[in-house]
């Protein structure tokens, strides 16, 4: 049904006649809008990476960054209204820092993928706030192994092996699957320096040069390299990995 | 009365997931006079143009010193401006109380940033009219940083918020990869181009409407470091009336203009702008869109570190 | 009341028991009035560490202390690190209680990992070692201007990677700060302090501008005071660690010994089989 005019969309706490929160479905719409994040569950960590898109040209270079560290061990991207990323990010750091304080021990993703999802849910309570305009990776290594968990606007939240969000999330999905079906078919699963060139391609594949912006490639990890905690990739390894998503990109051209 | 259906609060998405209070806020600072930061390797400059509700006023501040090593220039509500950079100051005060260090620009800057986003996304409250462009300086070497009522702070080479602020953006656009290596009064020069883009076809800059914040070393050929101690240590000081004549003259020889600033500008205005009279009247009153800095301000200073002004 | 380590857990003139300060009995007494109602906050430390030595050598900042945690003159745990290191180019040197020790690194290593956390975002390095100090002192004097210290005397000790230079400061319960290039806490400002100085002036001169002492001469020079303080001090243990602060990094050493000679004492009653 049509959502527009019949004043059943005007705040999270109506419900319209069919049972939907049309705020909700309002705030995905956010998410849409903004660079793909992309995380990606490997054999020996998590890889996350963002697409910055740039406004402008004006903007410093390799400054603004959108993945956030939540804990030593755990890494936030984020796709959607850049300041409620913000807002989530230090929620996020606040949850992590009172669990070691309460058990003396770091939390999980899992946990803490809980908490804040549960903190994004109360957001679709009240009429007196409005939903987060956010999807939200959440990637990292604890004692249960390597975790990758994405968490929606309405509060809901999945473990994922491989997961998209953002502009472009469907191609991009499609690309994932075709990497973790090989895992599925008995293949070795992918190891995190792969997963850095099959994550730069994608977002590259999903970029659109025509339509978007201007945009910066950022990918983090936790992994045995970076001593499982939550690092940039390493800057020659990003540069090898750009210059193979641009090749794969001019070749998948010519095939056209 | 409403544009549309979704536009009434901050607490309520549009189909498409915008949020048309805060657009409309981010229009408040539009309605600002222009204000523009620029940075090198080694210095942060702001530049903006002040202007005067009338003949009995003075010309409304635009820099605001938060600390030796961060001041911002603001464009919007003055009255939000002050609220926040009060906020700025305390937590930079609080930094070098707790730590004894300069606070991190990024981190002051996220500090408001953070607020912002608060008034987004509950009810009954507003996003900020206000946008600043914050310099800074600290371990990681000086900066320039955007905060808008969106709850963002974006960092820049260079950047204009404020009335006509796309055309010095233009300026800025094309010249800003010659400013990573350029001297202070080549940076300043620059930013007085920009700066210059933002004014309406008869108008002019004038020591009257033009003052600049710098942040870094002092270069004595065009600071007068016998009235700065701020300069003299390379922290954050203001130019301005009086103060900011030699860098106005610098800029003028710079673009092959006569050094005393354009003679037809007597003629143009209806009231007087002569380069010597600090608080004359001036032509540069109604030369935007309804002003929001209007109130009365202070007195003029020149080169010392600017304290927020009582209203 | 002395809060000098020698008197740690000593028996008050008017207790009547635990004379031999075997164990710590709180001091006051059971029945008066400060008892009944009054709010009371720490009043002695219980498991304690001794002597924490610090100097500055040519290239960056060494810190010693002992693995012996006691428990009034009980030497109740013996393999306890106390030097705790903060960040890449910080490292702190803890005598006195060890609960509020361990309080103190919880609270530390939570402010470093939120700033950690944050630098990836802003690329702004972490707290300098000046920092990390500032903040401790603040904090030692918040707590006994509210009667309620923190019961530790720590050295600071880093390397500034801005001013390129070497970091060690002072910090005790009553928030006294000072600083000087060699440094010793308890037992050790009386016992060592001497030995250090000594040895630190007759390289760098009593203004300190001569050069610094080498590695191997700091480390030759800690042993030695380590010894001095194991044989003088009842609270230590012959069984210590030393940290090294330098533009690298911090490298903190395994537990060592220093060689004593005991033979002297055979004659000595209360030491060994008694003879008589």
């Amino acid at each position: 049904m049509t959502s527009i005019g019949t004043g059943y969309d005007l705040s999270v706490s109506t419900y319209s006649p069919d049972g939907r929160l049309f705020q909700v479905e309002y705030a995905n719409k956010a998410v849409e809008a903004a660079g793909v994040a992309i995380g990606l569950r490997c054999t020996d960590g998590v890889v996350l990476g963002v697409e910055r898109l740039l406004h402008s040209k004006l903007l410093v270079k390799g400054a603004n960054r959108r993945i956030a560290s939540v804990d030593e061990h755990i890494g936030m991207a984020s796709a959607g209204l850049l300041a409620d990323g913000k807002f989530l990010g230090s929620r996020g750091r606040d949850e992590a820092s009172s669990f070691r304080d309460n058990y003396n021990s770091p939390v999980t993703v899992q946990i803490l993928s809980d908490r804040l999802s549960a903190f994004l849910q109360a957001y679709t309570c009240y009429g007196s706030v409005r939903p987060f305009g956010l999807s939200t990776l959440l990637g990292g290594v604890d004692k249960t192994g390597p975790k990758l968990f994405c968490i929606e606007p309405s509060g809901v939240y999945y473990g994922y092996r491989a997961c998209a969000v953002g502009k472009g999330k469907a191609l991009a999905k499609t690309e994932l699957e075709k990497i973790v079906s090989k895992e599925a078919d008995g293949q070795p699963g992918i190891s995190v320096r792969e997963a850095v060139k099959e994550i730069a391609r994608i977002i590259y594949l999903v970029h659109d040069d025509n339509k978007d912006k201007d945009f910066e490639l950022e990918m983090t990890w936790i992994c045995t390299e970076s001593g499982n905690k939550h690092a940039p990739v390493p800057a020659d390894l990003l540069v090898e990995a750009e210059a193979a998503a641009k090749a794969a990109l001019e070749e998948g051209m010519e095939e056209d | 009365m409403f544009r549309n259906s979704y536009d009434s609060d901050n607490t309520t998405f549009s189909p498409q997931g915008k949020l048309f209070q805060v657009e409309y806020a981010l229009e408040a600072v539009k309605q600002g006079s222009a204000a523009i930061g620029l940075r090198s390797a080694t210095h942060a400059v702001l530049l903006t143009l002040k202007r005067s509700t009338g003949e009995l006023a003075t010309y409304q501040k635009k820099l605001i010193r938060i600390d030796d090593h961060v001041g911002v220039a603001i464009a919007g509500l003055t009255s939000d401006a002050r609220v926040l950079s009060n906020f700025m100051q305390q937590q930079a005060m609080r930094s070098r109380m707790t730590y004894g260090r300069p606070i991190p620009v990024a981190r002051i800057v996220q500090s408001i940033a953070d607020r912002a986003q608060t008034n987004t996304q509950e009810y009954g409250r507003r996003p900020y009219g206000v946008g600043f462009l914050v310099i800074g300086q600290d371990e990681t070497g000086p900066h320039l940083f955007e905060f808008s009522p969106a709850g963002t702070g974006f960092e820049y080479y260079a950047h204009s918020i404020g009335a006509r602020s796309q055309s010095a953006k233009t300026y800025l656009e094309k010249n800003f990869d010659s400013f990573e290596n350029a001297t202070l009064p080549e940076l300043i020069n620059h930013g007085l181009s920009a700066l210059h883009d933002t004014l309406q076809q008869d108008k002019h800059l004038s020591i009257a409407n033009t003052s600049i914040a710098i942040i870094g070393p002092s270069d004595s050929a065009i600071e007068d470091l016998a009235i700065s101690s701020a300069a003299k240590r390379g922290n954050f000081r203001v130019w301005e009336n009086e103060g900011v004549d030699g860098l106005l003259r610098a800029w003028r020889r710079s673009r092959g203009e006569p050094e005393d600033g354009p003679a037809e500008e007597t003629a143009a205005a209806p009231a007087d702008a002569d380069a010597d009279a600090a608080a004359a009247p001036s032509a540069e009153e109604g030369q935007t869109a309804q002003g929001s800095e209007q109130a009365p301000a202070g007195a003029p200073a020149g080169g010392e570190d600017v304290n927020m002004e009582e209203q | 009341m002395s809060h000098h380590p020698a008197m740690w857990k000593q028996p008050s003139a008017h207790s009547s028991f635990n004379d031999y300060a075997t164990f710590p009995l709180a001091q006051t007494q059971r029945h008066s009035a400060i008892s009944h109602g009054a709010t009371q906050h720490t009043q002695q430390p219980l498991v304690t560490g001794t002597s924490v030595l610090g100097i500055k050598f040519d290239k960056g900042v060494m810190i010693a202390a002992d693995n012996l945690a006691s428990y009034g003159s009980l030497a109740r745990f013996r393999d306890i690190q106390r030097l705790h290191p903060l960040g890449k180019h910080t490292l702190l040197g803890v005598a006195g209680d060890m609960s509020d020790y361990q309080w103190l690194k919880k609270e530390l290593d939570a402010l470093l990992r939120q700033e950690e956390a944050l630098s990836l975002t802003d690329s702004h390095p972490s707290l300098s070692p000046s920092n990390i100090y500032d903040l401790l002192a603040n904090l030692f004097y918040g707590r006994r201007s509210k009667m309620n210290p923190v019961w530790n005397a720590v050295l600071v000790g880093g390397w500034d990677k801005n001013k390129k230079e070497s970091f060690l400061a002072f910090i005790d319960l009553l928030g006294t700060t000072y600083t000087a290039p060699t440094l010793a806490t308890g037992f050790g400002a009386h016992l060592a302090q001497p030995l250090l100085r000594e040895a630190f002036e007759a390289k760098a001169g009593v203004d300190g501008k001569g050069p610094l002492l080498t590695q191997e001469e700091g480390e030759k020079l800690i042993d030695d005071c380590m010894k001095v303080l194991f044989y003088r001090d009842a609270r230590s243990i012959n069984k210590y660690q030393v940290a090294i602060i330098t533009e690298e990094g911090i490298t903190i050493s395994d537990s060592k010994s220093a060689p004593t000679e005991w033979s002297f004492a055979e004659g000595l009653r209360g030491y060994g089989a008694q003879t008589q």
